[in-house]
């Protein structure tokens, strides 16, 4: 050891140098004199090995260096608990769920704190609050309804007063919406603008939305910076306590996707765990047949349980068309014009009024409308095969049939399910 | 030790020198299916009122759907070769561009083939219910009370009854058929159900060559399913033809002669 050192030190190099090559030297002999099943290391490779050893040193060396500048906060990783959808049986199997926001229980937490917070609206006064739950009514199947305080006829506004141009679309099942959301499908991978493709970007709109909170997203993101509680929950769900309005539209979306209905009495049929009544039976039978009611082909039903295409259609309200929101207003082409999405069927005794202009009250309405009222348009769907006639012309007995039918798809679980009302209390306690 | 590792490379090179033929690599070759739509040999226009049946009824085309199914491949030695890729089942929509082609995924071996077959639609025993959850497959399902299964075509359109009228909805929709004990199609008195997928022949002949993907062209003349062996018009039906056993019926006759094959050089 100690010649060692004086030996190196006479050649200018430090101890540990001096001791780590005398221990390359050692190991390369031990190479050399190993006969391994005829193999014979090289001069080549052995000056590589010791190459290679001093690389592998240095590296070391400079991983400690660096791990010792590094603040003890910035070594905790960032971990959320992975959110699984259980896709109800004959439900699709491909979801709309964006890459970059998979649901975990973290963001689905926070979403539901967001949805019900009215100071969404970037306020703080009572009477200034809005959130997505404020139009959006569990009780109703997370539509207003009608006969509330708020909005009693069910056409809803905006919190400066300004009256939404359509009324409400039924938020059932959304993680399976394909073409698009909204009434003409605006919200959408086609649309032209990157900031309006998906479920995530309808936070920040309906912020901005003169018809809905009319509000500032920075004032908004700011306002939440400074609510306890909540920038800890950003931290868990996003793992950045900086609260933005995107990450705000990511949790809601996330939020929203577990909204799902499929405990129906239809559903428990399709179980085999229901057996429908005669009326039922009969009304089912003219829901999925063209010369009966002929519903099928823009609701579903046998094989699509979503009870919507999730497509367009002009389903003869009108004849005269006065709406530029209609699906028209996005694709340009003339037979849309006086179309709107098929909403689901399901839990429509929850939601009344009914189409996107609220016009019908009851169902009876809808289904005497669609008896006996339809009327032509140049741009009428061809799937309203029975517009020669006004209608599907079903007697009394029929229209009850269906109607019974219809009310199979009521799904009472989902107006009361802990998991998606209001949370008792906010992050901050209040 | 290296004596036996000489034995065992100098077997090795016996054994491959005994087998020349067999070592030599045949790639498979590829087809490459594009759909299109023709009316009197242009290319369909959608949405627009250009054309007429032959029993003088104007019309215009706003949906096209429909599957096919079990493609054959038939050798000019007589040899027939059937095509699996993705169950043998391919839906294709007009207002879908990735649905108009298809690139088989099956390895096909060189040589001369005189025809193509498949089956318009799905046959009896693929054609079941739910086999589709996901949209757009999905929307094509054909109500379990009539038959079951999907739809093997939905043609959405929009025609003149008689001049100066207002256009009116007809869905030319094909599928399993029903046959009724009553005289309106009542499905309580369903007695029977008609499978009406049929095959269609193609009668192109393609050369696949190894390594090579080759496109082959189907295209369906939409006017030929109106006027062809029947004449169809749709005044006879209220509005649609799937409770309609003899509507279908006549539109599969008119069926076998609405495609034709192109090689895509």
């Amino acid at each position: 050891m100690e010649r060692g050192f004086l030996k190196e030190r006479s050649s200018g190099k430090t101890i540990y140098q001096a001791k780590r090559q005398e221990k390359m030297k050692k190991r390369a002999d031990s190479i050399e004199q190993t006969p391994v099943a005829g193999y014979r290391v090289t001069t080549c490779e052995f000056l590589g090995r010791v190459r290679f050893d001093g690389i592998i040193l240095l590296a070391v060396l400079s991983f400690y260096m660096v791990s010792c500048n590094k603040k003890p906060a910035q070594t905790n990783v960032f971990q959320t608990t992975p959110y699984k959808i259980s896709v109800p049986r004959f439900f699709p199997g491909q979801l709309n769920i964006v890459a970059d926001n998979p649901l975990t229980e973290e963001g689905i937490t926070l979403g539901r704190y967001l949805f019900y917070d009215g100071r969404m609206s970037g306020r703080t006064f009572p009477d200034s609050l809005m959130s997505c739950s404020t139009c959006h009514d569990q009780a109703h199947s997370f539509e207003c309804g009608m006969g509330g305080a708020m909005f009693p006829n069910g056409q809803t506004y905006g919190l400066t007063g300004i009256l939404t141009p359509h009324f409400m679309m039924p938020m059932i099942n959304l993680a399976w919406t394909n073409h698009g959301f909204l009434w003409n499908g605006k919200v959408s991978v086609e649309n032209a603008n990157p900031a309006m493709r998906t479920l995530e970007d309808v936070t920040w709109m309906a912020i901005v939305a003169p018809h809905e909170i009319h509000g500032d997203t920075a004032r908004v993101a700011a306002l939440f910076q400074t609510i306890p509680g909540y920038p800890a929950l950003f931290m868990k769900a996003f793992g950045s306590g900086h609260v933005t309005v995107k990450n705000m539209g990511r949790a809601i979306a996330q939020f929203v996707r577990t909204l799902i209905s499929a405990d129906s009495r239809f559903d428990r049929y399709l179980q085999g765990e229901y057996q429908m009544s005669p009326s039922e039976r009969n009304g089912y039978v003219l829901f999925m047949t063209e010369q009966g009611g002929d519903c099928f082909h823009c609701h579903g039903g046998d094989g699509n349980p979503l009870f919507t295409t999730n497509l367009f259609y002009n389903n003869g309200k009108d004849s005269i068309f006065t709406d530029p929101g209609d699906r028209s207003g996005i694709t340009g082409r003339l037979n849309d014009i006086g179309a709107y999405k098929a909403p689901t069927l399901r839990n429509l005794v929850f939601r009344p009024p009914y189409m996107h202009d609220g016009r019908y009250k009851t169902l009876d309405e809808v289904l005497k409308f669609y008896n006996s009222e339809l009327v032509w348009s140049p741009s009428i769907s061809p799937l309203m095969h029975h517009i020669g006639t006004h209608g599907v012309k079903l007697v009394p007995g029929q229209l009850a049939d269906l109607k019974a039918f219809l009310l199979t798809l009521t799904d009472s679980s989902f107006v009361s399910n802990p998991a998606f009302s209001k949370p008792d209390k906010f992050p901050d306690g209040k | 030790m290296k004596n036996r590792l000489f034995f065992f490379v100098l077997l090795i090179e016996v054994a491959g020198c005994c087998k020349p033929s067999e070592t030599i690599y045949r790639p498979f070759g590829k087809i490459r299916m594009e759909f299109s739509h023709t009316v009197g040999g242009r290319p369909l226009l959608t949405d627009t009122l250009l054309y007429t049946t032959a029993t003088g009824h104007p019309y215009m085309v706003a949906d096209l759907q429909y599957f096919i199914s079990d493609i054959r491949l038939y050798h000019d030695g007589g040899k027939t070769l059937q095509l699996t890729s993705d169950s043998g089942i391919h839906y294709i929509d007009g207002r879908i561009p990735g649905s108009m082609q298809w690139s088989l995924k099956d390895g096909i071996p060189p040589g001369k083939y005189d025809s193509l077959v498949f089956t318009f639609g799905i046959n009896a025993a693929k054609n079941r219910s739910n086999r589709f959850p996901d949209p757009p497959e999905r929307d094509m399902a054909w109500p379990d009370i009539l038959g079951g299964g999907y739809h093997y075509m939905k043609m959405n359109l929009m025609y003149r009854s008689s001049a100066g009228s207002v256009l009116k909805p007809f869905m030319f929709h094909l599928g399993i058929g029903q046959v009724y004990s009553s005289t309106l199609p009542d499905p309580d008195s369903i007695t029977a159900y008609v499978q009406n997928f049929f095959p269609v022949t193609l009668k192109t002949p393609v050369v696949i060559t190894g390594g090579k993907v080759q496109g082959l062209q189907c295209i369906m003349q939409v006017d030929r399913w109106f006027d062809g062996i029947e004449t169809f018009d749709f005044d006879n039906y209220p509005g649609g033809i799937m409770q309609y056993q003899e509507g279908m019926h006549r539109a599969c006759v008119n069926g076998t002669g609405v495609f034709e094959g192109e090689v895509i050089r």
